[in-house]
């Protein structure tokens, strides 16, 4: 009959569990429990033990430090960080359009990152940003990039006395932002494809430029190699740019990583990016109605 | 480490001792018979079993009982008589918006769930509202008019 089932009420205790039986966090549940789904009336079985965290403290809330970074428990759910004004606005958007309201409740970044399904919304902006985990074990702590930890699908670098304990985004502030969610149906809507770019101009040159794509592959793609072929230049000299960046961009993905017609759909919105700035659109976000 | 789940289920102290994995759905149904919680998809798609968790909507058949300790949940059982309750129920028969009926208490606790948010939704936050509820009869124009009603009918109610 099934496996171990705990309930901890510490971190600490959560450690000691996680480390003693290998236990797997279960937060919000609304990816074990659809797993574990036997049907009405019969409780979810699992192949491994699990904890559930939902009650641990130390794991909630969202804060904001002095060098203007963001630490976000993992814990918070999609409608916390939606509506957190210190949350940088990309994972704001992609938060906001996670699931319907019910889902938006329960889910957990901390589960969203720990899935690590290609289809998961949250570590695609993440990554953009240059978010980072911060993760507990009886040993300490150690911080792994997002991009880092997660491997490919449902494959993360998570260690067997683990437990993600929250997200940090570095400080950033740029001048064009742009988010941008295909889905399939409007709500619970699973992601099939999605985009994020920002970019920082400071009189005409262009400091900061990244853009990451989520459910196209087993992992987000970023190309720091792609970015870099526009960072640093001038405003002016995006045109004559552009191609070399999205062929760079389209080099960057694995042949088999994405059909063609998600390839061409990102390289539109890429695209679409580059010219609205080009073009002098107003500082701020892009493509808004 | 709990060894057993202390909540709230409509204001009653409840405690379960078994599985804490167990869904909430069926505390709800088996153990409290509460049967206005329904059970359609079984997976967080339909919201037919919504239930308010510390104020807040979530899908009951997707919750682990041992993710509610200290929580306050209320079911459709729980909010039907209260003045909020029978302002919408009241709409929702008023305005046609019940055919078979199955999707209906969860539809009644998102609408509960918007008007606290929001006590005078426009028509698209109504829908945005109900968007994880799934009703397979009624195509969703006249509950969305009966949310709408019980928004005006309630005035005041809604922003208390
Ligand atoms: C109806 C429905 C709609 C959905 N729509 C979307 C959507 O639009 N976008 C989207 O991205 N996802 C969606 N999902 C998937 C799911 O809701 C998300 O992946 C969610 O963020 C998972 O969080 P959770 O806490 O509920 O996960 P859980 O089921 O609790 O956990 C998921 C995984 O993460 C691990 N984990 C959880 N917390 C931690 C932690 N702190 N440390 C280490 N590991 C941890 C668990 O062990 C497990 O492997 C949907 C799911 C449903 C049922
Ligand atoms: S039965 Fe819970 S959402 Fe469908
Ligand atoms: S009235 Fe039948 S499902 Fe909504």
């Amino acid at each position: 009959m099934g496996e171990m089932i705990y309930v901890p009420t510490t971190l600490e205790e959560a450690l000691q569990i996680r480390k003693e039986t290998g236990a797997r966090p279960l937060a919000g549940g609304s990816d074990i429990m659809v797993q574990g789904k036997r049907g009405i009336g019969l409780c979810p079985e699992l192949p491994y033990s699990v904890m559930i965290i939902s009650g641990l403290d130390e794991l909630k809330g969202i804060t904001a430090s002095e060098d203007g970074s963001v630490t976000i428990g993992a814990l918070a759910t999609p409608s916390e960080i939606a509506s957190s004004s210190i949350v940088p606005w990309h994972v704001r958007k992609a938060a906001s359009g996670m699931g319907a309201i019910a889902l938006r409740n329960t889910a957990t970044i901390g589960g969203n990152i720990g899935n690590a399904s290609p289809k998961g919304d949250l570590p695609q902006p993440l990554i953009l940003l240059d978010a980072y985990l911060v993760l507990a074990s009886e040993r300490g702590e150690r911080t792994i990039s997002v991009d880092d930890f997660i491997i490919g699908a449902k494959k993360t670098a998570l260690m067997d006395d683990e437990i993600i304990k929250s997200v940090v985004i570095p400080h950033s502030s740029f001048t064009y932002s742009y988010y941008r969610k295909i889905g399939m149906r409007r709500a619970n809507a699973i992601s099939k494809l999605s985009l994020s770019a920002a970019m920082t101009v400071q009189n005409g040159e262009i400091t900061d430029f990244r853009a990451s794509s989520g459910a196209a592959g087993p992992k987000v793609i970023r190309s720091r190699s792609a970015e870099d072929i526009i960072r640093g230049r001038k405003i002016d000299e995006i045109p004559s740019l552009k191609e070399d960046f999205l062929s760079a961009w389209n080099d960057a993905i694995s042949p088999h990583a994405m059909p063609e017609y998600r390839r061409h759909t990102t390289r539109r919105m890429l695209e679409y990016f580059l010219d609205e700035i080009s073009r002098g659109a107003e500082p701020g976000i892009i493509g808004e109605e | 480490m709990l060894s057993e789940i202390v909540f709230y289920v409509n204001d009653k102290k409840t405690v379960f001792s078994g599985n804490p994995l167990t869904r909430l759905i069926d505390v709800l149904r088996d153990d409290l018979h509460l049967t206005g919680v329904k059970e359609g998809c079984g997976e967080g798609e339909c919201g037919a079993c919504s239930v308010l968790k510390d104020g807040k909507l979530v899908t009951s058949c997707i919750i682990p009982v041992g993710a509610v300790n200290g929580s306050h949940i209320y079911t459709i059982e729980g909010i039907r008589d209260t003045e909020k309750g029978k302002c919408i129920v009241d709409a929702f028969v008023e305005g046609g918006a019940v055919q078979c009926g199955f999707c209906i208490p969860g539809m009644v606790m998102a609408a509960y769930a918007l008007l606290e948010s929001n006590p005078h939704p426009d028509d698209e936050a109504i829908r945005q509202g109900i968007s994880g509820n799934i009703c397979r009869c009624t195509g969703y124009d006249l509950i969305v008019e009966s949310i709408k009603l019980a928004s005006e009918r309630g005035g005041a109610l809604w922003e208390k």
